[in-house]
């Protein structure tokens, strides 16, 4: 079987918090990117999380052939990553995602996987790591005539498709789709796998197949924007915390709890 | 006249459904803006309470959508359903409260209807023109959503130009309902759809079991993290939410440990609440932990480190160990 999983290169999410949380995160002159170099630029952790769900069927002693492809001009360290992990495929859409919307990057990757023969799976992260919108999935589910399924704690297959584990707000949704699909894996997967040395090695010396836009034959209109990132801040927290302190810890907790009385909170 | 359209499913229930109110909210305040008429969509059926609750949040329509294919929750059925309405009434805006499934169900209908589509928006506004301060290539009027990015650390704003329809997801915390200076007196109109070509492709084969109170409806939230230290002490958060009447929740990093189950967790991968009381243990506040609780009325942190982002959100803060605090203060409750 063929699976797709689409990649997005990221600001490492960790790396944007330690600087947001000492109030040094940096909003370029452009008003809407962080431009801080010494943020490490890294596949979604979600993405990854998707090759992993794919890996995982392999190890299961499914047959695939995995191909991972994103958009962007500076992603090869990310494809080689990928193919270490064990991606048969690594694809680059040659297009700078910054020029597109959401609707954009799916239309592109849709046209992608549009012209690949015979792909029974497309796997994607819930959502991207940088700005949390998770809507590609969906649409290139959508373009493709696939069904969607979202959120899945685990993949295998059926006969003829895959069985999906979604975690609801309810708890665990046990539901069923025939290929081709598309299904967005969640953290709840499990950590991803470490490639090996070897694997690391090896894939050094892959190079990433690279796609023209204009090979993607989609008229200009259909990809040209509808939403444009305008500005990007950080917002500010204004502390008022009323620290409690002065003795053992049942006296403090004492103290807290005559307060949160005082003010009919409990 | 242009209209923004408040859309819900709330069939089964009283009233209309927590974050409908505050994208109803929202809703009205960009009306304004943009001369447009609000409306509330009810997909598969009216809730008894809604007409009456919407009245007071200004709709001045209430559309309905009924078929027997819409009484079970269906992405595919619902994507149909509702992009039959906006390919018939053409509305400038439809917001969503983002729920679950709206979180599938949107993207997939502005793909359908080919609109832009945001979601996490915290807020929503008409411009006219846009801010000379930053360069932008859009200079007419627009819509501009501000939304939660980097799991909260920053907020993006998005220019809506250029579509006929635009789609929002608004997150249910993203501001407090607020009545309309007067009540309006909205007529109750049926939009007819068919159905009939639709089929659900995705099978359910077992439902989820709604185990306990849920955390989005919680008053009492008691919630812990990687300040527990071990998967045996979640108990002592336990005790305390059981001591308060209220209920238990984890940060992600100790659901991934398996020390809380997936349904406890608070944040932006897991629940976004509203308690009135959010007592957060051994969590050091992560900007994606404080999407799911900034929108508490009371937080108080306990945490070792003086310095932990969390005593930044907390109304009342303890510097010092959980694993101490949280059986004295059960202690205390008790007493």
């Amino acid at each position: 079987m063929r699976i797709v999983v689409c990649a997005k290169q990221v600001l490492d999410p960790d790396a944007v918090n330690n600087y947001a949380l000492v109030g040094k995160l940096e909003i370029g002159e452009d008003g809407r990117s962080l431009t801080q170099a010494s943020i490490p630029r890294l596949m979604n952790a979600y993405d990854e999380q998707a090759i992993e769900a794919a890996l995982k069927l392999r190890d299961a002693g499914v047959d695939l052939t995995l191909t991972v492809v994103t958009l962007g001009t500076e992603v090869d360290d990310m494809l080689k990553h990928a193919a270490a992990l064990g991606a048969d495929e690594i694809v680059r859409i040659d297009v700078d995602p910054a020029t597109l919307d959401h609707h954009g990057v799916a239309t592109a990757l849709a046209a992608h996987i549009g012209r690949c023969d015979g792909v029974d799976l497309v796997l994607c992260g819930r959502q991207a790591s940088d700005d949390d919108q998770g809507v590609v999935p969906a649409i290139v589910g959508e373009i493709l005539g696939m069904p969607v399924v979202t959120i899945a704690r685990s993949v295998d297959l059926i006969d003829g498709g895959v069985r999906v584990a979604r975690v609801t707000p309810d708890g665990d949704e046990t539901v069923e789709a025939s290929f081709p699909a598309v299904v967005t894996i969640s953290n709840e997967i499990g950590e991803p796998r470490y490639p090996t040395m070897k694997a690391k090695m090896s894939a050094r010396k892959k190079t990433p197949t690279v796609v023209e836009e204009s090979e993607l034959g989609i008229p200009s209109d259909e990809i040209s924007r509808k939403v444009v990132l305008t500005t990007q801040y950080v917002p500010e927290v204004e502390g008022d915390c009323e620290f409690i302190d002065g003795g053992s810890p049942a006296e403090i907790a004492g103290k807290l709890v005559a307060r949160l009385r005082d003010e009919n909170v409990i | 006249m242009p209209s923004v359209v408040v859309c819900t499913w709330s069939a089964g229930r009283d009233t209309l459904t927590g974050g409908d109110e505050e994208a109803l909210t929202i809703g009205r305040q960009v009306c304004a803006g943009l001369d447009a008429d609000l409306r509330l969509l009810a997909v598969g059926g009216l809730a008894d309470g809604a007409a009456g609750r919407a009245a007071e949040l200004g709709a001045q329509a209430i559309d309905t959508i009924d078929d027997a294919k819409l009484g079970e929750m269906s992405a595919d059925v619902y994507v149909e359903a509702l992009s039959q309405y906006c390919a018939a009434k053409k509305p400038e805006l439809v917001l969503f409260n983002q729920t679950f499934d709206a979180r599938l169900i949107a993207p997939r209908l502005a793909q359908r209807v080919h609109s832009g589509i945001v979601m996490n928006g915290v807020g929503l506004e008409a411009r006219a023109g846009l801010d000379p301060d930053t360069e932008h290539e859009i200079q007419e009027d627009h819509i501009a959503v501000t939304t939660s990015a980097f799991g909260g650390d920053t907020r993006t704003v998005y220019a809506l130009h250029g579509a006929e329809t635009y789609i929002v997801c608004l997150n249910d915390n993203a501001c407090l309902p607020e009545p309309a200076p007067s009540a309006t007196s909205p007529q109750t109109e049926s939009f007819t759809v068919d159905l009939s070509g639709v089929e659900e492709r995705v099978r359910v084969i077992e439902k989820p079991k709604a185990e306990g109170p849920k955390l989005e409806d919680a008053a009492i939230i008691v919630a812990g993290g990687r300040g527990l230290e071990e998967s045996g002490n979640f108990k002592l958060v336990q005790d305390l939410a059981d001591a308060l009447g209220g209920v238990a929740g984890a940060s992600r990093p100790i659901v991934d440990d398996g020390w809380a189950d997936a349904a406890q967790q608070v944040g932006l991968t897991g629940k976004i609440t509203k308690p009135a009381l959010y007592v957060a243990a051994g969590i050091s506040g992560a900007s994606q932990h404080m999407v799911g609780c900034s929108a508490a009325k009371t937080l108080v942190a306990i945490n070792t480190d003086s310095d932990a982002a969390i005593f930044k959100h907390a109304r009342f803060g303890i510097v010092g160990n959980c694993l101490e605090i949280l059986p004295e203060l059960t202690r205390a409750v008790k007493g």
